[in-house]
């Protein structure tokens, strides 16, 4: 029969939306236990269900009720599915996010069903980035479910069921759902009904019907369930209570040849990649955070008695899979459930902090910094260690990047002199503290340190009378309006407050083609919190006015043009900063805003024919025409352009989300000041809060390049941006490691480690996550011999691969699951 | 667009091996102390456990490190990034993997194990050197008759006591890979030297008589209906216990005694063998003192050696037939014969029974079925090159036209040919495998010679797309294996994509100047990860050099984690996983 229809009952259930996370939970409860009832009172009817969180809340406050799901589980008349925490936002989690989506929800169900999900089902998510098909095959997962865009959003995405490729060749069998995920009532089933039929006999395979009331829950209602089954019994012959699992098991018998889509599945609500700029400023910190975190517990167990912390980290991710629920992480639900996203961040980033300074402190303190003479009897009448005026004091930088790196670094108290471990001079410059009392001087100096490893530099108190002063000149100069450096010329309008010229001094070229870095005021009025119907925000209503520019630091390290800009009640203040021998000039943002319905932009724009934007998105980066339609990315958005010499800038940022790029201008969207769940703008009158109100601490970088973005090494200038060093002063003591050190060695630019940890099982295995960042096939070399551990590995672009250590050094290529789920 | 690449002479492993006793091992060999190797923050990954190496050597710059599980070489200076490590592991490169000790010997090195020695030199050999070392060991040890599949050995390593007989249930298939290749040879000879050079002279020869042993297995069976024999053997040999043998005499041919035959009922079945072999051909026999009743020859033949045959078809008529009218003739009239079998039964090749053999199905009604719908990409593209092959050889259209126009506008062959992808991977999904664990390696080089066949005679600029279509849809997993055998041909076939030419440089130069089968120990490596597969087995997350993996034609998964693929030192391959690749290489300029 091809015009079969599968009956899925099933409830969609948000969490977090315009209630609070324990009405959700309480919501999860009932909808659970109406399920299981409806199971039993209805032969053969199958509920479906996503979301391990969702499962784990009930075994934790209903152990009960969760035996009964799990026998039904067994018997296949309770099917869960989408093998992830709940139903993320499918833009905005980093790759490495999607992995512990995976990893905890699919070893959950493991552990508690017995088997993981194979299909994936985000129902409700607004788009779903170009990567998906190589995540969740990576997760376990071969086929999907998902609705956003419907074919009022996008028509060209193929209806129905097809293949979905991601650029590094993964696949998924995919279902488009036509209509709804919650058809409830006679009305909408007799709607919905013919109209499945219909299609089932054009295309000659069978479709899908998702019943059962949702957003808040519920389910299959008995209204619904004796309405269907009374069809069932009347004729009805196609239809079957089915689930996606069986659906798709039975579709990939047929001999189908179905229509391939390779692209991204874009847009529904273009807003939700800017609304509440705090969800998106945490959830980045607390993802980079807790994966560096977690590579130092892991460098740190394996050499020292430092217990593991995979549990502890565990924990932590798992909050932050939560607020990437799709409702919570676009920013489109209530303003108290904020309040809860804080707590719930901060608790996920206090682990990551605890478990970061156990292991530095424990790697710090095996680190041989004794110096002969440092324990001799003195008379010091000082308050702070750190006044040793005889000795430099030892303070360690830890680079959590694959990478090698040099920049500059910043510790607290100003230096006289700064040396690496071979007594070089380095690169130092004493800046303004954010403290008032002290000297209000930190150090800033330029550190070297090799990939996941540390360097000692040795900073001589700024009042010490025992080295002479150790200032080094560099390549940083500048004057009222310009910064300069080795590689950039930065010179900026004294009118408007922009740059009005941007030389990159490897090619000569001149990289300031238009609009640069003024930044522009957006109408916001009529799209609502989502940006329902609405792809472009191109109604621009003013441009923030200069209020003062002024170079407040020209130093060795660095030189600082602040750079101040009015609009309304409005400020934003812009530190541009020209670091020694950088390539990019980084941002530092103070915005206090309070204009509601209007969204800020940062434009850069760059000359030539044939513009093209690429961004980075989950596991891998995009290229997109430059149609001026709002984009999700991830650290950075790049325009690039130029009939035969390329020339491209890029965007980075460490809290943001969102760009457009009508023809050759990129925009950087900072904030968008939206109502809190402003659903379909209908908008009585009330004294709203906006979900942007306030202030906005965050930063920013523009990286000028020649060629396309993906060549230009933008990954790891992104990646450091994000995933900067950490400093921590250490004492004087010996030790058994040497004063600089790196503990991986990858021999590929293009191979990032996103993931350095022990395996859930506890083994004590090490779990070592790898990507091909550049779009380029590589076959790279990896020593880590920490782990005694060396191996090849050969990745097709833009391939994430998951190695398993044990503990002999020998290594097993598995996946998200880390083979502890078959 | 071709940029010919600049293949150097490359360095290559010479290692002969001798027993303990033997006199030509240097005493001093047996108590050579050598230290202990100092591998902390070695910088590349080893293929031994660090705790394993027990001892070390140098040869200028050049390291040695002994381990329990082979040898390594660790040349910090290497040009390329592949050959700053090598490995060597038993039994191809040392007679056991337990190393004792390393004594330098000028730039080689003795090295003592447990059961013997094996002096390891490393010698500069250029591609087309490498080439005629290979050819040269094929011919004296593997072809018999002019075939060539591979030969086993008495003795583990003494070429000298090879069998005098072989076989192959493909001998047809890989006959022609080693064809192909030798006329490609004549044909770059040609261009270069001139047709009248005796290279080019010989090289002529030596393709002749593999063409004829080609054509030979579409004549020997007599039947006359344009059937094709897998292979044939002749009495004095043992019958292979596999598949189906009919022994021809007297103008009759009566089904052999096997499994096989008994299972289905065949044995001592009796069929018409009156046709006659063309004389040009049974000579290959003939001079060996063989006649037609001394010949048994191998049924139910697969789509494998239908494809090789008809594209083998083409490229020795385009570069043969024109000095050689008499071959050229012998080409058509087989080519004819055979697609008018194909066309007479609907399609499909029969056999004596009046039904298909298990495998040559090109019908509309195996792709009907749940198996052939798969199947349907890749044998839609075959038959549709059947036709222009014949269409080309025979310099007529009409009949094979007419067929060729009613496949594509009123069954959609030409549409299925893009198909193969999107089928298997739904097969895959539908039996839970991996995808890459569905491919069925062999049907690469069936995919490469159908696509090349049709994108290089199509004319059609919207037949042609397709036919590209088609072929790329086999790039993802043609891909894995980075083999210029595979991608000369695709990249001649589609012109706008990209193959890996360093990848395809280190093919050439890490192949073994020998195709003795012996194993290696790639089991117990630790600087390669290990996948295991949900079917069986395990595969390994990085694409070795040739010679440090296991030898095989072109039908293996070379990801596979196995040591060895058929019969190791027992066993010597044909030469033409090589030269097939060299020549095609060379011949179209993709090389310098």
């Amino acid at each position: 029969m091809n015009n079969k229809i599968h009956i899925i009952g099933n409830a969609h259930l948000d969490p977090i939306w315009l209630w609070r996370w324990q009405e959700g939970c309480g919501e999860v409860l009932q909808t659970f236990r109406c399920a299981v009832d409806r199971i039993k009172q209805y032969k053969g009817f199958v509920f479906t269900c996503s979301s391990a969180s969702y499962y784990k809340w009930v075994e934790e406050i209903d152990p009960e009720l969760f035996e009964e799901i799990r026998k039904l589980v067994k018997k296949g008349k309770w099917v869960p599915v989408n093998g992830w925490w709940v139903q993320p936002d499918c833009n905005m989690p980093s790759g490495e996010s999607f992995a512990r989506q995976a990893l905890y929800s699919q070893l959950y169900y493991y552990e508690k069903f017995g088997k993981i999900c194979k299909t994936g089902y985000n129902v409700d998510s607004f788009g779903h980035n170009a990567m998906l098909p190589h995540i969740l095959n990576n997760g376990g997962m071969r086929c999907y479910v998902m609705m956003r865009p419907g074919m009022h959003e996008n028509a060209e995405i193929p209806e129905n069921l097809f293949w979905w490729d991601s650029p590094d060749g993964s696949r998924v069998l995919t279902y488009r759902i036509p209509y709804s995920y919650g058809i409830s009532g006679k009305h909408d089933i007799d709607r919905e009904l013919p109209l499945l039929r219909e299609r089932a006999e054009n295309t000659g395979h069978g479709m899908m019907m998702f019943f059962g009331v949702g957003n808040h829950g519920g389910g299959p209602t008995k209204g619904d369930m004796d309405y269907i089954t009374d069809l069932m019994d009347n004729g009805f012959e196609e239809l079957e209570f089915s689930s996606p699992d069986d659906y798709f098991d039975e579709m990939c018998a047929k001999k189908l040849d179905l229509p391939i889509w390779s692209d991204e599945l874009q847009h529904h609500a273009s807003g939700c990649y800017s609304a509440t700029s705090l969800v998106k400023q945490l959830n980045r910190k607390a993802e980079y955070w807790l994966a560096n975190a977690e590579k130092w517990n892991t460098v740190s167990a394996k050499i020292s008695n430092l217990p593991k912390a995979t549990e502890e980290f565990g924990k932590a991710w798992q909050e932050v899979c939560f607020n990437q629920f799709h409702d919570i992480f676009c920013g489109c639900s209530i303003m108290e459930a904020y309040d809860d996203v804080r707590d719930s961040m901060g608790y996920a980033m206090k682990i990551a902090a605890n478990e970061e300074n156990k292991a530095l402190l424990k790697i710090a303190g095996m680190i041989d910094t004794w110096l002969d003479g440092v324990s001799d009897a003195q008379s010091l009448n000082e308050r702070h260690h750190c006044r040793n005026l005889k000795f430099p004091r030892p303070v360690i930088v830890f680079n959590p990047n694959s990478f090698e790196v040099e920049t500059p670094v910043r510790t607290y108290h100003p230096s006289k002199k700064v040396e690496d471990s071979s007594g070089n001079s380095v690169v130092f410059q004493n800046v303004r503290s954010s403290r008032s009392n002290d000297s209000h001087l930190d150090t800033v100096f330029v550190a070297k340190v090799p990939a996941l490893g540390y360097a000692t530099y040795w900073l001589w108190h700024a009042d010490s009378e025992f080295v002479e002063d150790g200032t080094v000149a560099s390549d940083v100069s500048a004057s009222e309006l310009t910064l300069e450096n080795k590689y950039l010329k930065v010179v900026f309008d004294g009118e408007t407050g922009g740059i009005r010229s941007l030389v990159n001094k490897e090619d000569g070229a001149e990289y300031v083609g238009g609009e640069f870095c003024i930044p522009t005021v957006v109408d916001n009025t009529e799209p609502d919190t989502w940006a329902h119907n609405i792809f472009k925000f191109d109604k621009t209503i003013g441009k923030m006015s200069l209020k003062s520019i002024e170079l407040v630091e020209n130093g060795a390290a660095r030189a600082v043009m602040r750079v101040k800009h009015v609009y309304g009640g409005s400020y934003l203040t812009q530190d541009f900063i020209l670091e020694t021998e950088s390539k990019h000039v980084r941002v530092k943002c103070r915005v206090l805003w309070q204009e509601p319905l209007t969204i800020l932009k940062m434009p850069v724009t760059v000359d030539g024919a044939n513009p093209i934007s690429t961004y980075e998105i989950p596991a891998g980066f995009i290229k997109r025409p430059c149609n001026g339609e709002e984009e999700p990315a991830l650290t950075w958005g790049d325009i690039t352009a130029g009939a035969e010499q390329r020339k491209g800038v890029a965007i980075i940022s460490n809290a943001k989300y969102s760009y457009d790029c009508p023809n050759n201008t990129l925009r950087l969207t900072m904030l968008r000041n939206s109502i809190f769940a402003d659903h379909y703008s209908d908008r009585p009158a009330a004294d709203f809060n906006y979900c942007d109100e306030g202030l906005h601490r965050f930063e920013y970088a523009l990286y000028p390049h020649a060629g396309e973005a993906e060549e230009s090494g933008i990954q790891k200038i992104a990646a450091l941006f994000n995933s900067r060093p950490v400093t921590v002063p250490a004492g004087y003591h010996k030790g058994e490691l040497p004063r600089e050190k790196s503990f991986i060695s990858i021999n590929k630019h293009n191979i990032c480690l996103d993931s350095f940890k022990y395996c859930e099982d506890g083994s004590g295995d090490i779990v070592m996550r790898l990507r091909e960042t550049d779009g380029k096939a590589v076959r790279v070399a990896v020593v880590c011999d920490i782990a005694d551990a060396g191996f090849y590995a050969d990745f097709r672009k833009l391939e994430t691969k998951t190695f398993r250590i044990d503990s002999e050094g020998y290594v097993t290529e598995t996946d998200y699951l880390e083979g502890v789920a078959k | 667009m071709i940029t010919p690449y600049k293949l150097k002479s490359h360095l290559c492993r010479f290692c002969t091996f001798y027993q303990p006793e033997d006199k030509n091992v240097p005493d001093e060999l047996k108590n050579y102390k050598n230290d202990l190797p100092n591998l902390e923050g070695f910088p590349y990954p080893l293929p031994s456990k660090k705790t394993d190496y027990t001892c070390c050597a140098k040869t200028g710059d050049i390291e040695w490190f002994g381990a329990s599980n082979g040898l390594t070489r660790y040349d910090k200076n290497a040009e390329r990034e592949e050959d700053i490590i090598m490995y060597f592991s038993a039994p191809r490169d040392l007679l056991d993997n337990n190393v004792k000790a390393i004594m330098p010997d000028g730039d080689n090195v003795w090295v003592l194990t447990e059961t013997g020695a094996t002096y390891v030199e490393m010698r500069l050999v250029g591609a087309e050197e490498k080439a005629d070392m290979l050819l040269e060991e094929t011919l004296k040890y593997v072809s018999r008759r002019g075939m060539v599949s591979q030969r086993y050995l008495r003795e583990g390593r003494n070429f000298d006591s090879v069998y005098p007989y072989a076989d192959s249930d493909n001998d047809g298939s890989f006959t022609v890979g080693f064809s192909i290749g030798e006329i490609f040879r004549y044909a770059t000879f040609k261009r270069e030297k001139g047709a009248d050079h005796p290279d080019t002279l010989k090289a002529k020869e030596v393709a002749t008589k593999a063409v004829e042993a080609c054509l030979l297995l579409l004549h020997i069976h007599c039947r006359g209906n344009g059937f094709a024999a897998r292979t044939y053997l002749c009495t004095d040999q043992p019958v292979p216990d596999d598949g189906l043998f009919f022994r021809i005499k007297d103008g009759k041919a009566t089904c052999l005694e096997t499994t096989d035959a008994k299972k289905k009922g065949y044995v001592g079945t009796v069929i018409d063998a009156s046709a006659e072999v063309p004389e040009r051909l049974a000579k290959l026999y003939t001079d060996l003192g063989y006649t037609k009743n001394d010949i048994i020859y191998k049924a139910d033949t697969s789509s494998d050696e239908i494809t090789h045959h008809f594209l083998h078809m083409l490229i020795a008529y385009d570069h043969l037939a024109c000095d050689d009218p008499e071959l050229g003739e012998l080409i058509k009239s087989s080519a004819v014969g055979l697609m008018n079998h194909i066309i007479d039964h609907g399609y499909e090749l029969h056999d004596f029974t009046g039904k298909p053999t298990s495998w040559a199905k090109w019908s509309k009604r195996y792709f009907d079925t749940e198996f052939g719908w798969v199947d349907g990409a890749l044998n839609s593209a075959q038959v549709l090159m059947y036709l222009l092959v014949t269409m080309h050889i025979t310099g007529e259209e009409g009949k094979w036209r007419e067929h060729y126009d009613y496949l594509i506008n009123e069954e959609g062959y030409a549409d299925m040919t893009e198909k193969h992808f999107d089928r298997l991977y739904q097969a895959s999904l539908s039996g839970d495998f991996i995808f890459v664990e569905d491919i069925m390696y062999g049907d690469h080089m069936l995919a490469v010679l159908a696509f090349f066949g049709l994108c290089t005679l199509e004319k059609d600029e919207k037949l042609l797309a397709k036919y590209r279509k088609g072929f790329k849809a086999w790039r993802t997993s043609l891909e894995r294996e980075h083999n210029p055998g595979y991608d000369f041909p695709y990249a001649i076939a589609c012109p706008d994509e990209e193959i890996d030419m360093e990848r395809i440089a280190e093919w050439m130069y890490r192949t073994n100047k020998s195709r003795l089968a012996a194993g290696v120990s790639l089991k117990g490596r630790h600087d390669i990860p290990v996948k295991p597969l949900k079917m069986e087995g395990k595969e390994i997350s990085v694409l070795l050099p040739p010679d440090e993996r296991f030898i095989s034609k072109y039908d293996r998964n070379p990801l596979f984690l196995t040591n060895e693929d058929s019969g190791g030192i027992m066993c010597i391959e044909s030469c033409y996983v090589y030269t097939f690749a060299y020549w095609i290489g060379r011949y179209y300029g993709f090389f310098e």
